[in-house]
C-alpha cells in the first residue's frame, strides 16, 4: 500500500520524466528552428542578398489632376498643361553622377546644372525624385526611355501645371494655386510629391477639395535599375471636378474696362433670384497667368508691394464703412420693432444733439420734417441718428446680420472678410471699452464700427429687393451635373416694411431730390432703385470739399442698387476708394453695369423668377 | 515522515522575494530589450511610438510578475476555475458583441478597454489545468473519465477561438493543453490513438476551416499559388532574413523593414526586421534566451512539490515554447502564416499582460515550491 508521501514522489518522480522528454523536445523544435534559420540566413543568405537589392516595394502616389475652371458659359479659366519630364530617384542609382553624366549625353545638360542636380541629390531624400529635365520633347522622351537600361532610377514622367487663361478678368475670383507649405507629417501624402499644387486664394482655395480630386497609388516592386519587375496593386487617382463659375467673363471685362479709371475700387453684381455672383470685380488687379512663371516670388513680391496691392480682391476682402447704404438695415430695424411708422415725420435742422455731442447732417442747412420716404431719397443723417437712438444697438445688429452683413458665404471662393456689425459684446470683447449712446448714433448712418464687404452689400440689397435670404454662391456646377437652383427661405420682414424701404430707394434714384438721380435710366419699366453711401475716412472731408483733400483722406462713394424695380432681377453694390460722393462717382457706375445687364439676352441666364411680394412692392413704389 | 509533514510556518514576504528566481527575471528583461530595440528600428530610430510603451508595459510586466509571486499559492488555486469559465463566457460572448478588427472578431470592449478574451484564456487554462491535476488522485490520471474531463476543458475555448476565427490560438490552446495532461502523466497510448484518429478526421476539419485559412495552408504548401497575396509575406520575410546573413545589416539599417516591405512589422513579423539587421547572430541569441528561459521554467517546475505549482511552471514554459517557436517557423517559413506573436518582442498590450501573467503564476509556484497541497485541499471536481 503507498503511503501518501510514497504515491507523491512516484508522481513527482513520473513528472520529472515527462519534464524531461518534452523539455527536449522543445529544445529539439527551437534547435531546428535556429537550423533552419542558419540555412537561411548564413547558408542561403548569399542568394537572398541580392534579391533583397532588386526587390524593392515602391509605393508611388499618383497625382490626381485637378479640375478646370470654367465660367458661367464654358470660357475655360484654368486648366492644366501637360509637358514630359525626366526625373532621378537617387535611392535607385549606384552612381548619382555617373547616372547624370550619362543622361546629359541623351539630352544635353551643361556641367554646372549637372552638378546642381547631383547636389540637390545629395542633399535630399534619396527616395524623393529630382527633376532631371523638364519640357521634354516627344523624341526625348523616346530616347530616353530607349537607354533605360544604362539609366538606372531615371524615369519620364508627366508634370502638369495649371494654366490661366483671361487672367487679367478673373485672377481675384480664380486665384491661383502654388506649392504646399507646411507639411503635417499626417497630412495627405500627395501633398508631398514635389511640385504638387494646393489653391492658395479664390476659388482655387475655396473649392481647393473637389477641385484637387482624390489621389491614387500604385505598388510596385522595382529592381535596382528602377525597373518594374511588377505591379502589386493600382488605383487609379480621382480626377478633380469641374467647376463652373457664375461669373460672366464678357462682362466682368467690360466692367473691369468701365472701372480702370478708378485707382481701387470693386463691384458685385448678383442674379437676386439664384443669389448668383455674375460679376466680382476688383481694381487694381493682376493677371494669375504670372504664377505659372518660375519668377514668379519675385513678381509676387513686386505686387504685395505696390502702393494698392493688386493681389487683394476688394470684393469679398476690402471691409468698409457701408455710410448711409446701412441706412436701409436701420429703417428696417425700427420698423420691425415699432419705433416709428412710415409717414411719421421726424425734423431736420441739420444737426442732432444727444448728451452734449452735436452730430451733423450731411446738409448743413437741415432736411425739415422728413418721413422715412424722403430721408432715405435725401439721404437725411439726422432722421437715422433718432431712429438708431429708438432702435437700439442690439436690434440693428441683429438686422445687419440677418440682411448678410457681418458674416462670410460659403459660395466657394475662399479668404472672404467678416466684416464687423458692432454691438456691446463686441466692443466689450475687442476693444475692451462700454459701449456708448454715441456709438449707437453714428451706426444709425453706417460709421463708427461697422465694417462690411461689398458682396455683402450686394447680398444686403438683393435680400431687400426680393424679401428672401438670398444666399450669393460663386459656383454654378460642379462635374458634369448642374447645381439645382435654390429655394430660398422669406428673411421674415414684413412686406409692408419691405415696401416702405424699397419706395424709398426707389425716390433715390428716380425722384428729384435723391442723392442718386445720375443712375436713372429713364422712365421705362426696367428702372433701378438704390441707395448712395458716402463713407467718411477722415474728418476733415466734412469741412472741406473733395477736389482740396489728399486722396487718401477723401470719402469713399458707395452704391448699391437691385432693378429691374417692377420685377427685381439684379442687385449691384460698388465701392470705389475715396471716391468722394456716392451720387457722384459711384451711382453712374452702377448704373452703366446695370444697363449691360439688362440689355445682355436674359435667356442666356437662368429664367427670371417672379415672386408676388416684390413686384407689388415695387408697383406701390413707382405710384410714391 | 512526520518531519516532513509537521507545520511550517508562513514565509514572510521578504523570504519570498529571496525565493524569486531572479535569472528568470533577467531573462525576461532581457527578451523584452530585444523588443525595445527592434521597436525603435521599426519606428525608424525613435522611441515612438512603440518602443517607449513596450518599455514601460515590460517594466509593469516585471512588476506583476513579483507581484503575483507573493501572493499565497492557495489564492491562485481558488480562483482557478471561476477565473476559466469567466473567460470562457467571455470568449462566447465575443461573437455576440465584440468589435471586429482585420476580418475577425477578437476583442471585447469593455468600461474603455478593449481587451481579447483569448489571451487571457491561455492562462486560466494552465492555471484550470493546473487545478485539476492538482485534485486529481495520480493513479487515476490515465483513466478515460478523467482524461475526457481535461480534454473538455480543453476542446470548449479551442471551439471558440475558431468561431472567431483564430486558427493560430486555437493551436496554441490546444498544443499548450495537451502537453500539459502529457507532462501530468497521461498514458502515451492517448496521445499516439488521437493523433491517429486526427489523421484519419483531417478532412473534416479542413471542411470546416475558414476560407482564408485553407488559403494560408495552401500557399503554404505551395507559395507559388500565391506570391503576391499571403505567400508574399513570407516571401518578403525570407528575403529579408536571408540578406540580413550571418552579421546583419546593422541596426537601423535593414533595408526590406525600413522599406515598407513588411506588413505587421511591429508585431508578428518582428522577428525579420530583427534578423535583417542583427543577422543570425542576433536572431540566435533571442532563440537561445528562450531556449534558457524554458530550461529555467521546466527546472523551476521539478523543483515543487505539488502538482499545481508543477503544472503551472510547466505551463508558463509551454505557452513561451509554442507563442516562440510558431512565430518564428512562420516568418521563415516552416509553418503557415496563423498570426501569433513573438512573446515579450512583439508590440502589442493583451499579448504580453497574457505572458506576465503566466510568469507570474509560475513564479508563485516556484516561491512556494515546498508548499505541500493536500489534495483535500481542493475538496471536489469543482472546488469548494
Amino acid at each position: 500500500m503507498f503511503s501518501g508521501d510514497d504515491a507523491d514522489i512516484l508522481q513527482r518522480r513520473r513528472f520529472t520524466r515527462r519534464a524531461l522528454i518534452l523539455g527536449g523536445a522543445k529544445l529539439g523544435t527551437l534547435g531546428l528552428v535556429a537550423s533552419q534559420l542558419y540555412r537561411l540566413q548564413v547558408l542561403q543568405g548569399a542568394r537572398y542578398v541580392p534579391l533583397a537589392e532588386e526587390n524593392r516595394l515602391n509605393i508611388q502616389v499618383l497625382a490626381p489632376r485637378r479640375g478646370r475652371i470654367l465660367d458661367r458659359n464654358g470660357i475655360v479659366l484654368a486648366e492644366n498643361e501637360d509637358s514630359y519630364r525626366a526625373v532621378l530617384v537617387p535611392a535607385l542609382t549606384r552612381d548619382v553622377r555617373a547616372t547624370v553624366a550619362l543622361f546629359a549625353r541623351i539630352v544635353p545638360l551643361g556641367i554646372d546644372q549637372q552638378t546642381r542636380i547631383v547636389a540637390r541629390a545629395r542633399r535630399q531624400s534619396p527616395n524623393v525624385p529630382v527633376v532631371l529635365a523638364a519640357k521634354l520633347a516627344f523624341e526625348d522622351i523616346a530616347r530616353i526611355n530607349l537607354f533605360a537600361p544604362q539609366l538606372p532610377g531615371v524615369r519620364t514622367e508627366v508634370d502638369s501645371r495649371r494654366r490661366y487663361r483671361h487672367g487679367g478678368t478673373m485672377a481675384h475670383v480664380v486665384g491661383y494655386v502654388g506649392s504646399v507649405e507646411r507639411r503635417a507629417l499626417d497630412d495627405a501624402p500627395v501633398l508631398r510629391l514635389p511640385g504638387f499644387r494646393v489653391g492658395k486664394s479664390g476659388v482655387e482655395l475655396g473649392m481647393d477639395d473637389s477641385l484637387r480630386g482624390r489621389a491614387g497609388h500604385v505598388k510596385q516592386e522595382v529592381d535596382a535599375l528602377g525597373r518594374i519587375v511588377r505591379q502589386l496593386e493600382k488605383h487609379e487617382p480621382r480626377r478633380g471636378a469641374d467647376t463652373m463659375l457664375t461669373i460672366d467673363t464678357t462682362l466682368q471685362a467690360r466692367v473691369l474696362d468701365r472701372m480702370s479709371q478708378e485707382k481701387s475700387a470693386a463691384l458685385v453684381a448678383l442674379d437676386v433670384t439664384t443669389g448668383e455672383v455674375l460679376v466680382m470685380a476688383s481694381v487694381p488687379n493682376f493677371d494669375n497667368a504670372i504664377f505659372t512663371d518660375p519668377d514668379v516670388s519675385r513678381e509676387l513680391r513686386r505686387l504685395q508691394t505696390t502702393q494698392h496691392n493688386p493681389m487683394v480682391n476688394r470684393a469679398i476682402r476690402g471691409a468698409y464703412p457701408p455710410g448711409s447704404t446701412f441706412k436701409m438695415v436701420v429703417a428696417l430695424a425700427a420698423l420691425e420693432r415699432g419705433v416709428v411708422k412710415p409717414r411719421e415725420r421726424i425734423n431736420c435742422e441739420g444737426s442732432y444733439t444727444l448728451a452734449d455731442h452735436v452730430y451733423r447732417c450731411w446738409n448743413r442747412n437741415g432736411h425739415g420734417a422728413s418721413d422715412l420716404h424722403k430721408a432715405l431719397r435725401e439721404s437725411c443723417d439726422v432722421y437715422f441718428y433718432e431712429l438708431a437712438r429708438r432702435t437700439g444697438i442690439k436690434a440693428i445688429a441683429a438686422m445687419a446680420r440677418r440682411l448678410g452683413l457681418g458674416q462670410t458665404f460659403d459660395c466657394g471662393i475662399a479668404l472672404q472678410k467678416a466684416g464687423v456689425v458692432p454691438d456691446p459684446d463686441w466692443k466689450r470683447l475687442r476693444l475692451g471699452r462700454a459701449w456708448l449712446d454715441g456709438d449707437t448714433i453714428l451706426t444709425g448712418v453706417g460709421q463708427g464700427y461697422v465694417l462690411s464687404t461689398p458682396l455683402q452689400l450686394a447680398v444686403m440689397t438683393a435680400r431687400i429687393a426680393t424679401g428672401l435670404a438670398v444666399e450669393p454662391r460663386l459656383v454654378r456646377a460642379q462635374g458634369p451635373a448642374p447645381s439645382k437652383a435654390p429655394v430660398f427661405a422669406p428673411v421674415g420682414l414684413q412686406t409692408e416694411w419691405l415696401d416702405a424701404v424699397r419706395r424709398g430707394m426707389f425716390g433715390v434714384v428716380n425722384e428729384t431730390g435723391g442723392t442718386g438721380y445720375r443712375a436713372r435710366i429713364g422712365d421705362g419699366p426696367a428702372r433701378l432703385a438704390g441707395k448712395t453711401g458716402t463713407s467718411q475716412v477722415s474728418r476733415q472731408s466734412t469741412q472741406r470739399a473733395a477736389h482740396e483733400l489728399a486722396w487718401e483722406q477723401r470719402d469713399h462713394a458707395l452704391f448699391v442698387a437691385f432693378a429691374p424695380t417692377s420685377q427685381p432681377r439684379y442687385a449691384i453694390a460698388t465701392v470705389i476708394e475715396h471716391g468722394g460722393s456716392g451720387g457722384a462717382v459711384a451711382a453712374p457706375l452702377v448704373r452703366e453695369v446695370m444697363e449691360e445687364l439688362l440689355a445682355a439676352e436674359p435667356e442666356s441666364r437662368s429664367p427670371p423668377f417672379a415672386p408676388d411680394e416684390p413686384s407689388r412692392g415695387a408697383n406701390e413704389a413707382r405710384q410714391g | 515522515m512526520t518531519q516532513m509533514l509537521g507545520y511550517q510556518p508562513p514565509p514572510t514576504p521578504g523570504r519570498k522575494l529571496a525565493g524569486v528566481n531572479w535569472m528568470v527575471i533577467a531573462l525576461v528583461a532581457l527578451i523584452a530589450a530585444f523588443g525595445v530595440a527592434s521597436l525603435y528600428s521599426v519606428a525608424r530610430g525613435s522611441f515612438s511610438p512603440f518602443a517607449e510603451r513596450h518599455a514601460l508595459r515590460a517594466m509593469l510586466g516585471i512588476a506583476v510578475i513579483l507581484g503575483m509571486a507573493m501572493v499565497p499559492l492557495r489564492f491562485w488555486l481558488a480562483l482557478a476555475y471561476p477565473s476559466y469559465f469567466v473567460l470562457l463566457a467571455a470568449l462566447a460572448l465575443v461573437p455576440l458583441v465584440g468589435t471586429e478588427a482585420m476580418g475577425a472578431k477578437r476583442w471585447l470592449r469593455f468600461a474603455g478597454l478593449s481587451v481579447q478574451p483569448s489571451e487571457f484564456m491561455k492562462v486560466a487554462l494552465v492555471l484550470a489545468l493546473a487545478r485539476y491535476y492538482q485534485w486529481l488522485d495520480p493513479a487515476r490520471v490515465s483513466r478515460p473519465v478523467w482524461v475526457l474531463a481535461p480534454c473538455l476543458m480543453i476542446a470548449a475555448p479551442v471551439m471558440l477561438v475558431l468561431q472567431q476565427p483564430d486558427l493560430g490560438t486555437a493551436v496554441l490552446f490546444a498544443a499548450v493543453g495537451v502537453a500539459l495532461m502529457f507532462i501530468a502523466g497521461v498514458n502515451p497510448l492517448y496521445f499516439l490513438g488521437t493523433a491517429g484518429v486526427g489523421a484519419a478526421l483531417a478532412p473534416l476539419l479542413w471542411e470546416r476551416l475558414h476560407a482564408y485559412q485553407q488559403q494560408r495552408i495552401r500557399v503554404f504548401l505551395d507559395p507559388e499559388l500565391d506570391p503576391l497575396g499571403s505567400g508574399y509575406h513570407v516571401l518578403q520575410s525570407k528575403i529579408a532574413l536571408g540578406s540580413g546573413g550571418l552579421t546583419g545589416k546593422g541596426f537601423l539599417k535593414g533595408t526590406q523593414g525600413q522599406l515598407n516591405f513588411l506588413p505587421e512589422k511591429e508585431t508578428d513579423f518582428i522577428f525579420t526586421m530583427l534578423g535583417e539587421e542583427w543577422g543570425y547572430i542576433g536572431a540566435a541569441a533571442l532563440i537561445c534566451l528562450y531556449a534558457m528561459l524554458i530550461v529555467m521554467l521546466l527546472a523551476m517546475a521539478m523543483s515543487c512539490r505539488s502538482a499545481f505549482a508543477r503544472q503551472l511552471n510547466a505551463g508558463a514554459a509551454l505557452i513561451v515554447f509554442v507563442y516562440a517557436s510558431i512565430n518564428i517557423s512562420m516568418v521563415i517559413g516552416l509553418v503557415p502564416v496563423v498570426g501569433v506573436p513573438l512573446p515579450l518582442v512583439s508590440y502589442g498590450g493583451t499579448a504580453m499582460t497574457a505572458i506576465f501573467a503566466a510568469l507570474g503564476l509560475a513564479m508563485c509556484g516556484y516561491v512556494n515550491r515546498n508548499e505541500r497541497l493536500r489534495r483535500d485541499d481542493v475538496r471536489g471536481f469543482l472546488g469548494t
